[in-house]
């Protein structure tokens, strides 16, 4: 039987590797990249390595960004008093859609996970506990997925930070059960942000 | 309920078959290991996505090839197209030519009853044998149900995981706790409220099928006995022993008692086979009654190893089946098929894979 380029078969292999790619669509886009246009290849590559280059954390709140600290952050109309700390950063993109929370955010970088062996110490919530000392911190929106994962870490959160004078509150349920912000459409995104509760 | 149509694909040991079925009675008729079992695992992979063999997808694979497929046309409310595809590296369901992304979107869409000798199971295997009973008659019922099955699950398994943890920490463990705690309330509650409604109809379709007066009566015994939170806290000590999660849903018994003593260790091997078919009788008439429409009767072999009086218990099932346009697969040999179900059904022979209509 006639077998594919070594070269494909390796570009097959870091393809499927990406998420969302399953093995009949590595072998797809492999096969495509292979018999494109040189200068689009090299563009795509270059643009690649630009963005793996450029992108970074904030060093304040976690965000994806090109300078550290972030629009976001060094932006002084933003509230100092209200930070809404999230999982992951593409879930800071979901909350500012409504345009309707106007504090800072905090990204943790993932959410308490035994199973997949991520423990307190792997999210950036030392950082955060900084933060609380550094900033005038009045109010934490725990803005994390409503599945077991996420619920248990908000309950983490809300012990672990809980100190006189800072209100912890969660954003009200009505989210997709067991799914994260990405699902959840924009209304539904600035109800949940408007019905927050006072977490414990 | 009925499948109106039947497509497999390297199936066990179907390379190809597509048949048509009208709703009504089929007899599946052939030699030993011919392929009739197969036909009805294949239905009942359609509507619960498991084999009632317990065995997973790889074995389903026809020896030699790389993946299965099963598809089938049901027409119930409405009418849909179900295509399941499996191999190691992929599995696919979709419905009416969309992927299936949430399971509780797709379960409902067919309902079926099996009864097979690993029914027998129920009665003399472990407790997790009757809470599966239980959880597949909440998930064919209640459409929440599922999805806070498999929240309990994650909760329990990673709560498991810090258990073993050498140091577990404290406040971490105390968050899982109360997902387990308050998805567990939810689970303990719906399955007392479905021993309640079920039990009556067990223990009727047990007298019908029974020779002596025996009365079945089932008895739910949840692992906690008052407050989740409480016991669970309770069991800390029992769990830094044994390192897992000790009370809680994935403990719960249903007792099933005849003449009020235990069924597995009092009854004999005939009663213990009564109590087997009363309880999937109570489930295809529960599921007739929630539903208002049977599922469809999945019958493997048991009915020639039945005597007379059992045999007859499940006529008025049958009989219900036939005039609600339901639809009934039932296998047999040749010498052994229930003759007193007369001429009213669809005959088939099954040869080495492959299925005749024999009109
Ligand atoms: N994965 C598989 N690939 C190919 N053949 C298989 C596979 N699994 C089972 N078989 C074959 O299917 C046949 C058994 O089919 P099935 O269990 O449906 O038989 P049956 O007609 O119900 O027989 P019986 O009357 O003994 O119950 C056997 O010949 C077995 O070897
Ligand atoms: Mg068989
Ligand atoms: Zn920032």
């Amino acid at each position: 039987m006639a077998s594919l380029p070594d070269s494909i078969t390796a570009l097959i292999g870091s393809l499927g590797k990406l998420p969302g790619i399953g093995p009949r669509s590595a072998e797809r886009i492999a096969l495509y990249l292979a018999q494109a246009e040189t200068g689009a290849v090299k563009q795509l590559a270059q643009g690649i390595l630009d963005a793996r280059d450029r992108v970074r954390l904030c060093e304040i709140c976690g965000a994806l960004t090109e300078a550290s600290p972030c629009a976001l952050c060094s932006d002084p109309r933003r509230d100092a008093g209200q930070v809404c700390v999230v999982e992951r950063p593409v879930d800071v993109l979901s909350i500012e859609k409504p345009g309707t929370f106007i504090g800072r955010y905090h990204v943790l970088g993932g959410k308490l996970s035994p199973l997949n062996a991520i423990e307190p110490g792997d999210l950036r919530i030392a950082e955060l506990e900084q933060r609380l000392q550094r900033e005038p911190i009045l109010e934490l929106v725990l803005a994390l997925g409503a599945d077991v994962e996420g619920d248990a870490t908000s309950f983490y959160l809300a012990k672990r930070l809980s100190r006189p004078g800072l209100k912890i509150t969660r954003i009200a349920h009505g989210l997709p059960a067991g799914s994260g912000l990405e699902f959840a459409d924009e209304l539904t995104l600035s109800r949940a942000l408007e019905g927050r509760r006072e977490f414990l | 309920m009925h499948l109106a149509h039947l497509r497999l694909r390297d199936f066990r040991n179907y390379a190809r078959l597509d048949a048509d079925f009208s709703p009504g009675f089929h007899l599946l008729l052939g030699d030993n290991a011919q392929g009739k079992t197969n036909i009805l695992e294949a239905i009942y992979l359609i509507a619960t996505l498991r084999s009632f063999r317990g065995v997973g997808g790889a074995q389903m694979i026809r020896r030699g090839q790389s993946a299965y497929f099963v598809g089938g046309v049901v027409v119930g409310r409405g009418e849909h197209e179900v295509k399941l595809y499996w191999s190691a590296r992929e599995r696919k369901l979709s419905l009416d030519g969309r992927p299936v992304r949430k399971l509780t979107d797709y379960l409902g869409v067919a309902r079926a009853v099996v009864f097979c000798t690993e029914d027998l199971q129920l009665v003399k295997g472990p407790a997790r044998s009757r809470r599966r009973f239980l959880d597949l008659l909440l998930s064919q019922t209640v459409p929440a149900y599922l999805a806070l099955r498999q929240r309990y699950a994650l909760a329990l398994r990673s709560r498991n995981s810090l258990l073993k943890q050498p140091a577990p920490d404290a406040v971490a463990l105390d968050g899982f706790s109360r997902e387990l705690v308050s998805a567990g309330e939810s689970l303990i509650r719906l399955r007392a409220e479905l021993v309640r409604k079920f039990s009556p109809l067990a223990t009727l379709a047990c007298q019908r099928i029974s020779n002596q007066d025996e009365e079945l009566r089932l008895e739910y015994r949840p692992s906690v006995r008052e407050d989740f939170g409480v016991e669970l806290a309770q069991s800390r000590a029992q769990e830094r022993l044994y390192r897992t999660t000790v009370v809680g849903p994935h403990r719960d018994e249903l007792q099933l008692l005849l003449n009020d003593c235990p069924a597995a260790q009092f009854g004999s091997e005939g009663q213990k086979r009564t109590v087997a078919i009363g309880l999937k009788l109570g489930q295809a008439e529960y599921l007739t009654g929630f539903h208002g429409a049977p599922p469809v009767l999945l019958i493997d072999d048991i009915m020639g190893e039945l005597d007379a009086k059992r045999r007859a218990g499940f006529l008025p099932l049958l009989e219900l089946a036939r005039q609600s346009r339901g639809q009934v697969f039932m296998t047999a040999t040749e010498e052994n098929w229930p003759r007193e179900l007369g001429g009213n059904l669809q005959r088939w022979g099954v040869r080495e894979g492959t299925l005749q209509s024999q009109a």
